[in-house]
């Protein structure tokens, strides 16, 4: 063996080594363009949020209270709290981070979410006494990674009740500034979108099941705008169901519910994921299982030689039953698929090498089943169908689960809450995610 | 659950328990169920091993579990004897076997393990990661649950 193998190895050796010794994980964060952090054991959830319900005569770095699926919480504003500028986010959905503290459970307002960190804590610092924007008791210390300096946050100091009961005399002046600010933005017509959003949202919920949240709520916003125009100022409530079908129109994907066309798999054809001997795609929300014929096809015609396994999987038990034999009708589907046919009485199949590669399952995505790594997901307008909380352990999973350099592929109109450290490749049109 | 091994399961607990009770069976809709999960009193357990890994259970109240047996052995029972709990066991013994010979003829190859009864108050029962899907049954007799929790080994 030559020495230079030797020091590679041992290189490599340290790096595991490296990896192996994060003990320390924090949710990162922006104010004024500084980074933050603060430990994810400390932190519940994050959440996009607007409508805070004002507090009469509460500190001016209240923002309000909030209600998140039936909790009542008290929401900070850290920008107001540490006298920093307060960026005005146009859409009016603020990120909000969600702690559990000791003896209560509270929301702070940031200007952006960044990802999670995981270090080594011994790496972290004490504090400097220079940093000038944030007392130094409510710094825990200071860490550098990948050439960033983050502040880590002691979010028990910072909210314990002694801190709070500091300041009256502050709290009283910038209380009457908090309520001027208020009025201010209530007279705004912004506000005026977000309560209507509000009403329609609520009501795709009611009659088809749909859950407006991060993952969709661009696409909704500009919808509304049309669907305003259309309909007209006074007549945009959607009253029932067919109301909210007709507004979901254009929500659902390029070739949902049929086989892809030959655009579709020229767009991803360049983005799939890189695979090995042995690879695994899952495709939760399959329906009758042209989606999953489709990507299986696909990654065949790509990668013969990979031994690949397709699991789809959806909850709905009749379109579930039909999909290991669905027929095709080989006129109306690309000529790209001919190669995988066979013929059978009434229509065609896709042949054995299509269909010894996929399984499909009757499954809830609720359910958290398990699943081994994988190198693929396609999980195309289904995430929008289940409650916020679900879609965003979902999508938690779903990174969890993919090999480094998998590909998720969600609806053309649904994108993952930022949080999760995606990156986007695109290709003509099409958006991916890939887990970097 | 895979899609192939519903139709078995269903059609195999239909079947023997409308044979063996000689009387009608209503199918209520199937339905999946996270894993921990109540158990209605009377659980027989059976495993399974092979392509797949999982069990069958096979879960009723103590009162019907009672009729059902009594209606089994052709004689009034009482109580929960080990007469009742042997004749539960023969029927979830019945049922995963006519099951997993309607899957072999399939092509799918799996074992049983000898089946287990357990009874009690306030159970539950946990398959760390595995859905279960749940054939519910109405027989005059009571409810009858038949839940399957199996999955392949994918990892494998």
């Amino acid at each position: 063996m030559s020495i230079q193998g030797l020091t590679n190895l041992s290189t490599e050796e340290q790096k595991e080594l490296e990896l192996a010794k994060i003990d320390f994980k924090m949710v990162t964060f922006t104010l004024a363009g500084k980074d933050y952090g603060i430990d994810i054991m400390k932190v519940k959830e994050i959440h996009k949020a607007q409508k805070f319900t004002f507090v009469p005569n509460s500190a001016p770095f209240v923002k309000g209270v909030y209600n998140m699926r039936g909790d009542i919480i008290s929401v900070i504003d850290l920008r107001v709290f540490f006298n920093l500028p307060v960026e005005e986010n146009e859409k009016g959905f603020e990120n909000m981070i969600i702690l559990r503290l000791e003896d209560n459970t509270i929301g702070i307002l940031v200007d952006s979410i960044e990802k999670v960190i995981g270090i080594d804590s011994s790496r972290k610092q004490p504090p400097h006494p220079l940093f000038g924007d944030i007392n130094i008791k409510y710094i825990d210390g200071v860490v550098e990674n990948d050439t960033s300096l983050y502040i880590i946050l002691d979010a028990e100091k910072i909210f314990s009740n002694e801190s709070q009961t500091d300041s009256k005399e502050e709290i009283k002046v910038a209380a009457q500034t908090a309520a001027y600010q208020e009025m201010a933005t209530a007279a705004a017509p912004e506000p005026d979108k977000h309560v209507n959003q509000g009403f329609v949202e609520e009501t795709l919920s009611t009659y088809l099941g749909f859950y407006p949240s991060p993952l969709n709520r661009d696409w909704i916003s500009k919808r509304l705008d049309s669907w305003i125009k259309q309909r007209g100022e006074n007549n945009f409530q959607l009253n029932n169901k067919e109301d909210a079908q007709e507004f979901l129109k254009g929500f659902y994907s390029n070739c949902s519910g049929q086989m892809w066309s030959d655009e579709l798999l020229n767009a991803v054809r360049p983005l799939l994921p890189r695979l090995g001997s042995t690879s695994l795609v899952w495709n939760p929300g399959c329906g009758r299982g042209y989606e999953t014929y489709s990507v299986t096809a696909l990654l065949k015609n790509t990668y013969p030689e990979t031994v690949l396994k397709v699991q789809g999987n959806d909850n709905d038990l009749i379109s579930i039953s039909s999909a290991p034999g669905l027929l095709m009708d080989p006129a109306r589907i690309s000529p790209f698929y001919k190669e995988y046919l066979v013929g059978s009485g009434g229509g065609s199949q896709f042949n054995e090498i299509i269909k010894d590669s996929i399984i499909f399952e009757y499954s809830d995505l609720g359910n958290n089943a398990s699943l081994p790594p994988v190198d693929m997901i396609v999980c195309r307008d289904t995430l929008s169908y289940l409650p916020e909380s679900t879609q965003m352990s979902v999508l938690d999973f779903m990174y969890e689960n993919l090999k480094p350099g998998g590909i998720l592929m969600l609806g053309d109109n649904e994108s993952p809450i930022n949080i999760s450290g995606w990156q986007v490749v695109e290709n003509n049109g099409q958006r991916l995610y890939k887990k970097s | 659950m895979r899609v192939e091994y519903i139709n078995p399961f269903v059609e195999a607990a239909f079947n023997i328990i409308k044979e063996v009770l000689q009387t009608e069976v209503n199918r209520d809709e199937l339905y999946l169920k996270k894993s921990t999960q109540p158990v209605l009193g009377v659980a027989a357990i059976v495993g399974l091993a092979g392509d797949v890994e999982g069990r069958v259970l096979i879960d009723m109240s103590q009162e019907t579990a009672i009729k059902v047996a009594s209606t089994m052995n052709g004689e009034e029972l009482t109580e929960m004897d080990e007469l009742v709990k042997a004749t539960i066991t023969e029927l979830a013994n019945m049922v995963t076997a006519q099951a997993v010979t309607k899957l072999h003829d399939l092509g799918f190859k799996f074992d049983l393990t000898p089946p287990a009864i357990i009874t009690g108050e306030n159970m539950q029962v946990s398959d760390i990661n595995v859905e279960a899907l749940i054939v519910p049954l109405g027989l005059p007799h009571g409810k009858v649950e038949i839940n399957v929790a199996i999955r392949e080994r994918l990892g494998a």
